[in-house]
């Protein structure tokens, strides 16, 4: 069986990073897992940039970027971990600095910083519009000088633990097909988001199927937040690929069928750079009311107007975006606005973890988004996932280090491995009776009407029953391809029965919180009500197979509920 | 909206299975605005779940999903089918996995052969003390046209379209390929690298004067990178750091003395310059030939009219460099 001291699963920023800082100490063996190889990761499609109180362009403090993240968040991020990601920033961004990250730079060759929506100060440092990706690169870059070992393209299924603490995972190797248990001392997830349970539109890859969030689920651990789901303001109109933040950052108007700066009504003072949740329920109201636009093929949505930017500073600053809406939408910024509607983007939800990324199974880890620690509580502000998940993912990883250097191997069940052979051999003699892609698209349909952007009561109902219908549906799935070599037919399969599973997860909470908060909006109760639900949702599987819901304490250290005005 | 009926023929091959790639045929119609990863998504979501591809991103940022797709290398999921149909006059796209590489299965192929490679060549930044600061309290400064020297090169996704298209990979083993090199570059002109330079000598011992000068890796490069520029400039480091003593090196200072002495190549003197006696022998049967039918000119050669001009002009482009 194949064993190391610490094994990490995924390879974006959070798994990287986590890597790296367990590098550094010698002897130890550690691996990072990943369904993908390193560099495809989703953490190099983040664009806009990653904020740090460097104060390089306007005076700035990590107190000052500390309150814009809990007043981003509605109040409900948990402060100690926001005050501790906040401090960190400047450290952590000159160490990624020092390790050769191309940042853009300013005239004096200190590292540039652009306005993002929420923040009261030029704070998000950037690499043009692909910061994500030179982030990725760079530390897949210091890992292969740090001899870090990899085992690329492997899906994981399971993980193993005995109540108390972890043992391992069970995983399968997608290029010959076989499953393998795999034995660690500590395992740190970090697998990512689970926003293509709204298939049909969202930002997200493919693969972003919360494979560790539904394995956290199944082994019978807590989920935390999980109502929380950012839907961003700018997807392209057709696919809802991403259009970053700092587009608006560099000055972008959104712009309505009277050709107004519409955001004036919604967020007087910020305009186009209020918060996300904000911004996505404007453009929302915008459509629902009639102001919107409507092509041919009936996709409705508003423009993002770039042009008065000039074709230079589009040039310099924006080129990906450009170039995303030449391939995508035909459409040249420099010369015509650009269609766009609001695309399901982040969960702000996920893994519960306390701010060393520990969950309450000792040895097991969860950083980046796929866990909620919580520093983005209902909404987060754009510009804090990257950081967030090298912050975690470094802390996660020096956490582990400590861990599993006093302690030896728990003992693992075999009969796991046999759990999860005999799970994969039912779903290819499965009768076949439903179709992967119908229910897929269901779901997200369900999920989009049920729990989007507007929720209410009555559709939430109608939601989580038809959630559940499709979960009991979703077992007449049956996979065609009888090759086991890279059998993707499988490997999607999988995917989609995780997503049926965290599905349940979001319409539960968000039936049960009434108030709105963030980017969870209800119509039946439009108000936060910090009286009855200033805490966290909390989601376990029960033995019976039923989720259980129960509350978390908000921690509060010195920013006190306030109204939250842009 | 405008449909049309496309004839996909797509390369299918299992090892474990086949004994040769075959092409299988599937129709499927399509709207405007299709992608080629939405079609391959579709043929296997309504006509064959067995039909094998990479994909993640599915916006050109993660490089997962490069084919060939009537021959060239593209992302399938930026690439628009009616675009294809158009460019090259028909109805039917044929879909291949990459070359230069092994396929694990249909369109995917193994990629470890050309990352390995990679890693052999020590992609990474090596921070030089004298500029990078020691402690987490300073940034290491970079200025903006220091970064304009590397910062294309930053762009690269991995997809290794280069790399499938590259004829010097095809012929030598050891090539370290488009890249893979030019990631060399990217290091050995960043201000905060303390290997600068001397990195050119790894390019050398991956044989990057082989490198012939294609161009294949810039023009299907779905970033807009050029591998081969950045291969050519890592070769100009090389010679500064003093790898001179080699025929690449020769033959590019020879076209380098000749613009020096007359402004016109000197095509009697360049295989001596660059190869010696050898080079001159070599060349014989060919001078000789030449020289018959009156085509070689003396190896002593006038200078051009306003040479002086030209000097000064290469001097003012090597400045710029």
């Amino acid at each position: 069986m194949l064993q190391f001291d610490i094994l990490i699963v995924g390879a974006g920023g959070a798994g990287l990073y986590a890597a790296l800082e367990t590098s550094k100490r010698k002897g130890l063996s550690v691996a990072v897992l990943s369904k993908v190889y390193p560099t495809r990761s989703h953490t190099g499609a983040a664009q806009g940039g990653i904020n740090a109180a460097l104060g390089n362009v306007a005076p700035d403090s990590p107190e000052k970027h500390a309150y814009d993240t809990v007043k981003g968040s509605d109040f409900l991020a948990d402060q100690d971990a926001v005050e501790l990601m906040c401090e960190m920033a400047p450290k952590i961004i000159r160490e990624m600095e020092h390790m050769g990250l191309p940042f853009s730079r300013l005239k004096d060759g200190r590292i540039a910083q652009r306005p993002f929506g929420g923040a009261s100060f030029p704070r998000t440092c950037y690499a043009a519009d692909k910061t994500g990706h030179v982030m990725l690169q760079t530390l897949y870059e210091q890992c292969l000088k740090n001899g870090v070992k990899f085992l690329n393209e492997w899906f994981l299924l399971s993980i193993v633990h005995n109540g108390e603490r972890v043992s391992g995972v069970v995983a399968m190797d997608l290029r010959s097909g076989e499953i393998h248990g795999i034995r660690a001392k500590a395992v740190i997830l970090a697998t990512g988001g689970h926003a293509r349970v709204y298939w049909n539109r969202t930002s997200n890859a493919l693969g972003n199927t919360g494979d560790g969030t539904a394995a956290v689920l199944r082994a019978g651990l807590p989920l935390k937040d999980m109502e929380f789901v950012q839907f961003h303001p700018t997807g392209l109109r057709r696919t809802g690929i991403l259009v970053t933040e700092g587009a608006r950052g560099e000055g972008g108007y959104l712009i309505n069928n009277k050709g107004e700066r519409f955001m004036k009504k919604y967020a007087p003072e910020k305009m186009e750079l209020a918060p996300r949740d904000m911004v996505s329920r404007a453009i929302e109201t915008e459509i629902m009311e009639g102001r919107g636009f409507r092509d041919d093929e009936g996709n409705e949505f508003v423009y993002l107007d770039l042009r008065h930017l000039g074709r230079k500073k589009i040039l310099e600053r924006l080129p990906q975006i450009r170039e995303l809406a030449i391939d995508f939408e035909g459409v040249d910024p420099i010369e015509e606005p650009i269609p766009v509607r609001p695309t399901a983007h982040y969960s702000m939800g996920g893994i519960d973890a306390d701010k060393l990324g520990r969950t309450p199974i000792k040895g097991l880890y969860a950083a980046g988004e796929c866990a909620c620690i919580s520093v983005h509580g209902a909404n987060r502000l754009g510009g804090n996932s990257l950081l967030d998940i090298v912050v975690f993912g470094k802390l996660s990883g020096e956490d582990a280090i400590n861990y599993v250097s006093e302690i030896g191997f728990a003992p693992f069940d075999e009969s796991e491995v046999k759990r999860e052979e005999e799970r994969i051999d039912s779903l290819f003699s499965s009768d076949g009776k439903e179709k992967l892609v119908d229910l897929r698209s269901e779901l997200s349909d369900v999920m989009s009407y049920g729990a989007g952007i507007f929720r209410e009561e009555k559709k939430m109902k109608e939601a989580l029953e038809k959630v559940r219908e499709i979960k009991e549906r979703a077992k007449h799935v049956k996979v065609y391809d009888g090759e086991r070599t890279f059998n993707t037919n499988l490997q999607q399969t999988l995917e989609f029965l995780n997503l049926v599973e965290i599905a349940e997860t979001i319409v539960l909470p968000a039936l049960e919180r009434k108030e709105s908060r963030g980017a969870h909006y209800r119509t039946d109760y439009p108000k936060r009500d910090d009286e009855n639900f200033l805490k966290h949702s909390v989601v376990e599987r029960g033995e019976d197979g039923e989720l259980r819901l129960s509350w978390k304490p908000v921690v509060i250290t010195k920013y006190q509920p306030e109204e939250r005005k842009y | 909206m405008e449909k049309r009926e496309v004839l996909f023929r797509i390369k299918r091959f299992n090892p474990k299975k086949d004994e040769k790639p075959y092409f299988q045929e599937y129709k499927l119609t399509v709207p405007k605005g299709m992608t080629v990863l939405e079609a391959l998504q579709q043929i296997k979501d309504t006509q064959d779940p067995t039909l094998a591809f990479r994909a993640f991103c599915r916006s050109a940022i993660c490089g997962s999903c490069a084919v060939k797709v009537n021959g060239f290398p593209k992302l399938a999921c930026k690439t628009q089918i009616f675009n294809e149909l158009d460019k090259f006059g028909t109805d039917t796209l044929t879909l291949e996995p990459l070359d230069n590489m092994e396929i694990i299965r249909d369109l995917i192929v193994d990629w470890d052969k050309p990352f390995k490679r990679m890693e052999e060549m020590k992609p990474w930044l090596v921070p030089d003390p004298e500029v990078v600061p020691k402690t987490l309290d300073e940034e290491s400064r970079v200025y903006p046209n220091e970064l304009k020297k590397f910062d294309s090169f930053t762009d690269c996704i991995l997809c290794t379209s280069c790399f499938s298209s590259c004829t010097a990979t095809q012929i030598d083993e050891n090539y370290g390929g488009p890249f893979q090199l030019a990631r060399v570059y990217r290091f050995a002109v960043d201000p905060r690298d303390a290997l600068k330079a001397e990195r050119s000598k790894i390019g050398y011992a991956f044989d990057m004067w082989n490198c012939v000068r294609c161009n294949k890796c810039a023009d299907v490069c779905p970033k807009h990178i050029s591998p081969v520029d950045g291969i050519m400039k890592l070769r100009g480091l090389s010679i500064d750091v003093g790898l001179k003593d080699n025929p690449g090196a020769r033959h590019v200072m020879a076209f380098y003395k000749s613009l020096l002495e007359s402004g016109m190549l000197n095509e009697v003197l360049l295989p001596l310059r660059t190869k010696g006696i050898k080079g001159v022998l070599e060349n014989l049967p060919v001078g000789i030939k030449m020289i018959l039918r009156g085509k070689a000119h003396s190896p002593v050669m006038k200078p051009i009219g306003e040479h002086e001009t030209l000097i000064k002009v290469m001097k003012a482009a090597m400045e710029v460099e």
